[in-house]
Parts: structure tokens; C-alpha cells; sequence
């Protein structure tokens, strides 16, 4: 591969340069997402502003649903009428056709993921705080253990221990074929796909914060005069076009986690198909 | 070829904490981010969704029953709408009864007068012709005495002689009575 | 690989040009090249899923719009799946680049 040399030559004097400050400071990644901790410094209780998120992220919901609960009424008016079809799209959307009729007993569970994901997500376009929670690899992984957890637990619930058979040695399979079989199984169901479930959160999230702070970086050469800004007054239409694209990965990703999640339960409660 | 190049430079300047952004490197970010999940999920099951879902429940149910009513109140509808026709033609029938009724009675009294006046008539009738009878039968027996008296004054003047008057009476009778029928 | 090394080879050679080895140099200046490398080449396979699948989808949903609500989830569960591997590249770039 002689061309890739033509290539990386270029970055290598790009990053040769970089040292020396030039117009175009990248923050080092840390910066990016490393927070000081507020207070309970150096135990494992540490509380920053991804803690803080979680926080917001657990009362928000809380008091909305308290105000629309504590008012109910059989005609619904305002904020009951928005968490009603909250949960109306939770209901129609994830659970009806992931799990079926009998899946409403998980709604408090898919509720919560949800709602705890799309505002820990929605920080990311928030003014001042501009950090999703969820670009931490914290709550991703802990509700990808939940949701592995979860699904475990109703399939053993529901078959006993036959669960980890049929999942692992699938019927109507040639027996020769179970060592093939089985280990594929055993990698994609029980290790991949709490893997995926946490990496898929994150890493949009994550991609998404780097690419909002590249173009926020970008819009700060703007203020000096350089022959860069030409092509760089691109960068604040950009900034305001994937500011409102990452507000719908943030839904998007919310729901996805709870449809994966209601997905993996389904399979765990039907394992027929 | 990379890969050992790096590692002998990585071994050589390793003062520098590595930040790997990808690990979980901070405890307590998982520590309160559980915390706050299962809280979440605490309030949602036992708080925050009972009563959505029993408004929700409560608003089926009362659809259901409003449906139901519905569905009485127009089985109702439809059977004060079936009694009311029977009741119209009930009374249609009773109209018509009416009429037809007092029609035949109309008709009977008609008829019976009608009856009534023509026996009345044909007894006038009777009488009347009775009465001309007896007035045709006596200017007949008055006439037939005068044409006695006239025709035996007459044929005693012919033949010069007396005439027996009972034969002459009864020429004449029987003249009388042979033309006297075919008046 | 060749490339890359003969980048960091060459960034070491400066380096003893001056007299000082900066590894961290060399490492950042080998790992920004792979990166891109890595993330470029880890979506190539996931993009032409995304647009096949959507492709579709958007055909499925304009025969049969009376089923565009499954088709939908369906959709996003295969963007989700078909994704994944992209965003495994995003991590192995985000490992490349930072670490």
C-alpha cells in the first residue's frame, strides 16, 4: 500500500504542527468528557455532573407524573394528556409488538429506561451543560446489565432452566451442528448483546458530543481572520443543523434501548420465534 | 512491526495518565446512576403509573359502558317506535271499523225507509186502484142500464113489438163485457 | 500497516535527527492515522445496510401503507442492529486516537 503513505503523511505533519498552537486547538478527549467531582472526592460515591444528570434524569419524570397523576381525570387536560401518550407510545410501540399483550407487566420498567435515557441524552443540547450522561460509559453499562439481567431472569422465570437449553441448543438443529451452533448462540445472546446494547448508546452519544464540540471548535476560528474562514462559515449552520439532528438521536436512542430491551424479553418470554 | 515499535515507545514515556474514554473509569458515576435508575423505576411501578393506568382503565370501562347504554337506549327508542306504530295501526283499523260500521248501519236505515216508502206507495197504489175499480165497474153497470133501456126502446121500434128486456139486458151484458175486456 | 509504521518510523527518525525520542509522538501520530483508517473502513458496510434497509422499508411502507407502524419498528431495530458495527468502528477510532 504505497498510497496510504502519500496519505498519513500530511497527518503526521498536521499533529507535528499541532504542538505549536497554530489556529485550530482540538481539547484533549479528557476535557471532553472527564468532570470534576463536586463533592465526596476520591470515594467511590463521588458525585459530579454526570451523577447530577442521573439526578435530573430520575426527578424530572418523577414530578411530572406526579402533577399528571395527582389531578387525574377521565377526560385528560395538559401535562396528563402528554404523559398519557407517553405512555400510550411506550405501550403501542415497544411493547405490543416486542413483547405482545402480555408484556404490560414491564411497562414501569421500559417507562423508566426510557425516560432515563432520552433526558440523560438530552443534555447533550441543553445550554451550560452540553454533556450527555449517557457518553459516559456509566449508565450505559449499568442499563445494559439491567436489561441482560432482565431477560435472564424472565426466561428462567418462565422456563426454568430449559430456558438456557432452548437458547443454547436451538430444536430442529442437526446434532453434529450444536458445536457450531452453540458457542455462536452463547457469544450472541448472552455476551454481545448486553455488549451492543451498552456500545450502541454510548458510542452515539459519544460520537455525537465530539461532533457538536468539533464544530463548536470550529465556529471559535470564526472570530479571527484567517483564509480558513471561508470554508469554516459552514461550520455554524452546521453546528445549529446537527444540534437538531443529535435532539432526535437522542429520542431515537431511547427508544431503541427500550425496544432492544422489550425485544430481548420477548425472546426470553416466547422463545418459539 | 507497528505494534512492537509502539509498545517499546509506550514503555519508554508512560508518565502521562491515559485517559480511556471508553472504560467506566469513574465508580461513582455507576454508583448514582444505579442509585437513581432504581429509584426511577421504584416511583414508576409504585407511584407514578398507578394512577394513569387506573384513569385509563376507568375511561375504557366507562366507554364500554356508555357504548352499552347506547345500545339500550336505542333498543328503547326502537321499541317505543314499534309500539307506536302498533298503537297507529290499531287505531287506523278501529277508524275503518268505524266507517264501515256506520255505513251498514247508514245502509240498513236507507233501505229500510226506502222499504218503508214504497210499501206506503204501493198501498196507495192499491188503494187508488181499488177505488178506480169500483168507479169503473159503476159508471159500467150505469151505462150498461142506460144502453139496456136505450137499445130495448130502440129494437121495440124496429120490430113494432115489445121486446123481452131481460134478453135485451143480456145482449147487451155480453156486448159490454166483450168489449169491456179488451179496454 | 507498512504506511503507518513508515510514519511513525519517520516521526521517530526526526526525533533522532533533534537527538530526543518523543514516543508519545510517534504513538499519537501512528494512532491518528489508523484511526481515521479504522473508522473509515468500519462504515462502508454499515452505510450500504442502512440505505438498503431503509430503502426498503420506505418500499414496503408505500405498498402496504396500512402497515407502516410494524414495518417502522422493524425498521429501527434493523438500523439499531446494522449500526452497531459502525459505532464499534466509532469506539475502535475513539481507542486509536485518545489512548
Amino acid at each position: 500500500m504505497p498510497g496510504l503513505a502519500l496519505l498519513t503523511a500530511p497527518i503526521a505533519l498536521f499533529a507535528a504542527e499541532g504542538e505549536g498552537g497554530g489556529g485550530l486547538q482540538f481539547p484533549p478527549v479528557e476535557n471532553l468528557v472527564i468532570w470534576p467531582d463536586w463533592f465526596l472526592a476520591d470515594t467511590p460515591f463521588a458525585f459530579n455532573k454526570i451523577a447530577f444528570m442521573s439526578l435530573v434524569a430520575f426527578v424530572v419524570p418523577v414530578i411530572l407524573f406526579l402533577i399528571a397523576g395527582r389531578k387525574a381525570k377521565a377526560v385528560p387536560t395538559g401535562l396528563q394528556n402528554v404523559m398519557e401518550s407517553s405512555l400510550d407510545f411506550i405501550e403501542v410501540q415497544v411493547i405490543k409488538p416486542a413483547i405482545g399483550p402480555d408484556g404490560m407487566r414491564y411497562l414501569p420498567m421500559l417507562m423508566s429506561m426510557f425516560f432515563f435515557i432520552w433526558i440523560g441524552n438530552l443534555f447533550e443540547i441543553i445550554p451550560t451543560a452540553h454533556m450527555p450522561a449517557n457518553a459516559r460509559m456509566a449508565n450505559p453499562l449499568m442499563l445494559a446489565i439491567v436489561a441482560w439481567v432482565m431477560f435472564i431472569g424472565v426466561g428462567v422465570k418462565h422456563h426454568g432452566l430449559g430456558y438456557f437449553k432452548e437458547a443454547l441448543f436451538p430444536p430442529g438443529v442437526p446434532k453434529a451442528l450444536y458445536l457450531l451452533v452453540t458457542p455462536i448462540e452463547l457469544l450472541s445472546t448472552f455476551i454481545i448483546r448486553p455488549f451492543s446494547l451498552a456500545v450502541r448508546l454510548f458510542a452515539n452519544m459519544l460520537a455525537g458530543h465530539i461532533l457538536l464540540v468539533t464544530f463548536s471548535v470550529l465556529c471559535i476560528t470564526l472570530w479571527g481572520f484567517q483564509i480558513l474562514n471561508i470554508v469554516n462559515l459552514l461550520s455554524f449552520p452546521m453546528l445549529v443543523a446537527f444540534t437538531g439532528f443529535e435532539f432526535m438521536v437522542a429520542f431515537l436512542q431511547a427508544f431503541i434501548f427500550s425496544l432492544l430491551t422489550a425485544v430481548y424479553i420477548g425472546g426470553a418470554l416466547h422463545p418459539a420465534h | 512491526m507497528l505494534l512492537a515499535a509502539l509498545n517499546l515507545l509506550a514503555s519508554e514515556g508512560g508518565e502521562k495518565a491515559v485517559v480511556n474514554p471508553v472504560v467506566p473509569d469513574s465508580i461513582g458515576e455507576i454508583f448514582w446512576g444505579t442509585v437513581f435508575f432504581f429509584l426511577l423505576w421504584i416511583m414508576m411501578r409504585y407511584v407514578c403509573l398507578p394512577p394513569l393506568l387506573k384513569v385509563r382503565d376507568d375511561r375504557k370501562n366507562q366507554a364500554q359502558a356508555d357504548l352499552e347504554a347506547a345500545a339500550a337506549a336505542e333498543a328503547q327508542a326502537e321499541q317505543v317506535r314499534r309500539d307506536y306504530e302498533a298503537t297507529l295501526s290499531e287505531a287506523r283499523q278501529q277508524a275503518t271499523q268505524t266507517v264501515d260500521e256506520v255505513r251498514a248501519s247508514a245502509d240498513a236505515e236507507r233501505g229500510k225507509q226506502v222499504l218503508a216508502v214504497e210499501t206506503e206507495i204501493a198501498e196507495q197504489r192499491q188503494a187508488a186502484m181499488v177505488e178506480l175499480d169500483q168507479a169503473r165497474s159503476t159508471a159500467l153497470g150505469a151505462l150498461k142500464g142506460d144502453v139496456t133501456d136505450l137499445a130495448a126502446a130502440a129494437a121495440s121500434k124496429v120490430v113494432q113489438s115489445p121486446v123481452d128486456p131481460a134478453a135485451v139486458r143480456t145482449a147487451v151484458d155480453e156486448y159490454v163485457n166483450r168489449s169491456g175486456g179488451s179496454k | 500497516m507498512s504506511a503507518l509504521s513508515n510514519a511513525a518510523a519517520q516521526v521517530i527518525a526526526q526525533a533522532g535527527e533533534t537527538g530526543a525520542v518523543d514516543p508519545a509522538a510517534a504513538k499519537a501520530t501512528a494512532g491518528a492515522g489508523s484511526a481515521g483508517f479504522a473508522y473509515g473502513l468500519a462504515a462502508i458496510g454499515p452505510g450500504i445496510g442502512i440505505g438498503y434497509l431503509v430503502g426498503q422499508a420506505v418500499q414496503a411502507m408505500a405498498r402496504q401503507p396500512e402497515s407502516a407502524g410494524q414495518v417502522q419498528t422493524t425498521m429501527f431495530l434493523g438500523i439499531a442492529f446494522t449500526e452497531a458495527l459502525a459505532l464499534i468502528g466509532f469506539v475502535v477510532f475513539i481507542l486509536l486516537k485518545f489512548v
